[in-house]
């Protein structure tokens, strides 16, 4: 079996779209107010909530968005078991707990593909962003680790939140109970992430400067261009106290908050831009 | 009577503006609203896929682009998810126009209690009308409005198989699901 497997070679059936990072920030349209013109008349709390009007779609919407990246977890926690050598280039108690966390993805999917028909979506009804799986392709078993258990993991911990919480307001037993389970496996996995970050790189700061590095680089890309955020107009919101129980401290935590106003604010100013070139195209279209 | 979709050629979509409004003709036709004249406006610069109509001597319709968007392929649009967008406002718009609804809210003063009662009663009727559709998904979207609870359940199902209501009927069924959730 061939290592370091790559993104576009990733086994799915037909009922699966697979899309990139570039095909989801290529899309010029946003609910946010990027501009004065008739958007800015658009609200500006975006928080997944029941509140919300479209509620209902939005959960279901996230919800797939969780079933895919599980898949792709458990994929990249699989190669760390496979891609490296015992002992000489990772230690064997770390690949025990990779085999452990593809135990609890492998359940993660499937709890997640029941709750995906509970909430009445089919499986492949939405576009799967392959982007979690990319941060599992690093070399460094190191940088994986910052990439796919502190980051990737760190974003399951603040999706998770937003969804158990939507379940308890919604009053959707099966919802709340399942998120609340899964939300305990992300912080067992962001800590094992912790642990072995700091154990490995213990006589090689060079090394843990490039895993954090690494790793502030992901966490802005899974901010999804202000997905998450502290901010109303992000739907997830950071799950502090978790973050927290998962091994971050407070500094981790503000510099996180930090890159995903960054993430958010990038995001409003590539969209002005995209329409401003979107306008001009349509005007001097009109003008032909 | 024509249906005027705007805009005509889109930019931040791969829309066809001819489909939608083949879409929408066929839909007034099976619906017995031909003879009204439809505006349909496509805010193409949110993904969102809120849809909402208004009714005095024409229905305009409001739609985020992604009420007809294919979830499978972004930015794509889906004739099944036009259809369903378009037909569950029209339906609503036949509702109004019929009597029996003379008095229910105008839709943005709607609760989402009865935005939820509503959207099932039309969606029931959508399906019988041939149109495909995920009963699971306007299930948990009136669970989510009425409660996870056997009598929201049986709300749900009544409503579904229901034709004939009148806006005082299908509201109070919704009323009774959501006190019984509560207690």
């Amino acid at each position: 079996m061939r290592k370091f497997f790559p993104v576009e070679e990733l086994a799915r059936d037909e009922r699966f779209n697979k899309i990139t990072m570039r095909d989801r920030m290529g899309d010029p349209r946003t609910a946010l107010n990027v501009s004065t013109d008739a958007s800015g008349k658009r609200t500006n709390n975006f928080r997944l909530t029941p509140g919300r009007r479209d509620a209902s779609d939005g959960a279901r919407g996230l919800m797939h968005g969780i079933f895919v990246g599980e898949i792709q977890a458990l994929e990249g926690a699989g190669r760390t078991c496979w891609d490296f050598e015992t002992d000489t280039e990772a230690p064997f108690a770390l690949k025990l707990d990779m085999a452990r966390q593809c135990w609890d993805e492998a359940r993660h999917v499937e709890i997640s593909v029941k709750l995906s028909d509970w909430m009445g979506s089919e499986i492949g009804q939405y576009a799967e962003n392959t982007v979690l799986f990319e941060a599992a392709c690093s070399t460094d078993p190191v940088l994986r680790l910052a990439g796919v258990n502190r980051a990737l993991e760190g974003l399951a911990i603040d999706v998770f939140t937003t969804m158990k919480e939507f379940g308890d307001l919604a009053g959707d037993p099966y919802l709340e109970f399942c998120e609340d389970w899964m939300l305990a496996d992300e912080v067992t996995h962001v800590k094992m992430g912790s642990d072995w970050l700091r154990k490995i790189t213990e006589n090689d700061p060079d090394r843990r400067k490039k895993a954090l590095e690494f790793q502030s680089v992901v966490d802005k890309l899974f901010s999804y261009g202000g997905t998450r955020s502290d901010s109303q107009e992000s739907p997830i919101g950071l799950a502090r106290r978790f973050r927290e129980l998962a091994g971050f401290t407070d500094d981790e935590v503000a510099d996180i908050a930090e890159v995903s106003m960054q993430a958010l604010n990038e995001r409003k100013s590539a969209v002005a831009k995209m329409r401003e070139a979107a306008d001009q195209f349509a005007s001097s279209a009109a003008a032909e | 009577m024509p249906v005027t979709v705007t805009p005509q050629t889109f930019n931040y979509v791969f829309y066809d503006a001819e489909l939608i409004r083949s879409i929408a003709a066929g839909l007034l036709g099976a619906l017995g609203m031909s003879d009204h004249e439809v505006f349909i406006d496509v805010d193409e610069t949110t993904p969102l896929a809120r849809i909402n109509c208004t009714v005095d001597d024409a229905i305009h319709i409001h739609a985020d682009s992604g009420a007809f968007e294919d979830t499978r392929k972004p930015r794509q649009q889906s004739e099944t998810a036009t259809a369903t967008s378009l037909g569950r406002v029209l339906l609503r718009a036949r509702d109004r126009l019929v009597g029996g609804f003379g008095e229910a809210p105008a839709d943005d003063d709607l609760t989402l209690a009865q935005v939820a009662a509503w959207e099932t009663y039309c969606i029931g009727r959508l399906q019988r009308f041939g149109v495909p559709v995920n009963q699971q998904r306007w299930r948990y979207n009136f669970r989510n409005r009425h409660g996870f609870s056997d009598a929201s359940d049986a709300a749900f199902e009544q409503i579904w198989q229901s034709e004939g209501l009148t806006w005082g009927e299908l509201n109070a069924i919704s009323d009774t699901s959501v006190a019984s959730s509560a207690h």
